[in-house]
């Protein structure tokens, strides 16, 4: 019946397929997925030449208010909206921080109380690491999802 | 063979066969419901991403944003279709753009108009404390065009771009006011047309526009966070 129906098979195909691409990035993008983290900024924690992590984006979904101090969350970049950045929650709404307790950014006598909808992160390197020490308290709407787990490699 | 085409015509045109023919060809039933809603949740995220990543259509509420949107106090809002594709491909947000974004205080969608981006000093209203502030980099300045109805950057400050989710591209709903958004421009005016009300208002949004920019002056001695070598 139809004459081209090898082009509609093909058309089809690629339909299927790229169909299947959406699910796996929506997936990527709502549930959690493996991910590379590379960078010093959290050097004893993850290795600055890359490592894979587990990132859950969903657990963050259901269950936002949850987030605790000394967790480590994903979060897109408050400087730069095409980069994703890996740090750790130190403070929560409402809580008064020392900006640096190692002096290297701020004097150690410095304090700020964290407002409504914001949070305080902090790489685990301070000596290389750029968070809220630079850029301050950062809001929870900017937060991706948690990282869970990592994958350990064996070299 | 006379089965078979009305068989076909049967499934392009949806007419039911008379159980006679209906014998004669094997897969004839219509597809059931679960078929349908199978195929429904396959081609789910096809959609679901073009939704994500290209264009979408949404509700505006509130009045923030009269007299642009929501100008009369109509019990139906206005519907209008956000440009996601704009933002996700890179495209530089540019002041006078209507963008909505996540409020970064309360966890809500909000709308509002981009005043200044990252390197311009804005002159703030009442609620911030300090007359000036300089935006800083991948940061805007939002605020709504009602000043008085409004919860924008005058309150909380500038707001990283990241939290942008779309830029305003088109009102479908009031049937008055449908079509592209436009920026402001002063009004045509020809011989032998009277001025009506549309003009008037679109002369107001120009007047208002040119109010907006007066507060904003260019500056661009920015801190470059990445230069300075930390990660």
């Amino acid at each position: 019946m139809f004459r081209n129906s090898a082009l509609k098979k093909l058309g089809l195909g690629c339909l299927h397929a790229v169909n299947l691409a959406c699910f796996l990035h929506l997936f990527k993008e709502n549930v959690g997925s493996p991910c590379l983290t590379y960078g010093p900024s959290m050097l004893p924690t993850f290795e600055s030449t890359g490592e894979v992590a587990i990132e859950s984006i969903i657990s963050h979904r259901l269950a936002p208010q949850s987030l605790a101090r000394g967790e480590l969350i994903s979060l897109k970049s408050p400087i730069n909206p095409n980069r994703i950045i890996c740090k750790r929650v130190i403070g929560l709404p409402g809580d008064t921080i020392c900006v640096d307790p190692t002096g290297l950014k701020a004097s150690t006598t410095e304090h700020v109380s964290i407002p409504k909808g914001h949070i305080w992160i902090a790489g685990d390197n301070t000596s290389c690491s750029t968070d809220s020490r630079d850029y301050g308290p950062v809001s929870v709407a900017l937060i991706r999802g948690r990282i869970v787990a990592r994958v350990r490699c064996f070299r | 063979m006379i089965a078979r085409l009305r068989y076909h015509f049967s499934r392009t045109h949806r007419l039911t066969l008379p159980r006679s023919y209906a014998s004669d060809v094997p897969s004839l039933k219509r597809p059931s419901m679960l078929k349908r809603a199978f195929h429904v949740l396959y081609w789910l995220p096809l959609a679901t991403a073009f939704t994500h990543y290209f264009y979408t259509i949404k509700t505006v509420r509130g009045r923030s944003m009269q007299p642009t949107l929501n100008p009369d106090t109509s019990a139906l809002d206005d519907i209008v279709v956000f440009d996601r594709f704009t933002v996700i491909s890179g495209r530089p947000i540019e002041k006078g753009d209507i963008v909505s974004l996540r409020d970064p205080i309360h966890d809500k969608m909000i709308v509002k108009r981009v005043i200044a981006i990252s390197g311009d000093v804005v002159k703030t209203l009442p609620p911030y404390p300090a007359a000036e502030v300089l935006v800083p980099e991948g940061h805007i300045w939002v605020e709504g065009d009602e000043p008085f109805r409004t919860l924008d950057s005058n309150k909380f400050g500038p707001v990283p771009l990241a939290l942008v989710d779309a830029k305003l591209s088109y009102i479908i709903w009031p049937l008055d006011r449908i079509g592209p958004l436009r920026p402001p421009a002063i009004p045509v005016t020809t011989m032998g047309i009277p001025r009506n009300s549309q003009w008037h208002s679109e002369l107001a949004a120009f007047e208002r526009a040119r109010k907006r920019q007066a507060r904003v002056t260019k500056n661009q001695n920015l801190v470059n966070y990445e230069e300075r070598g930390a990660v």
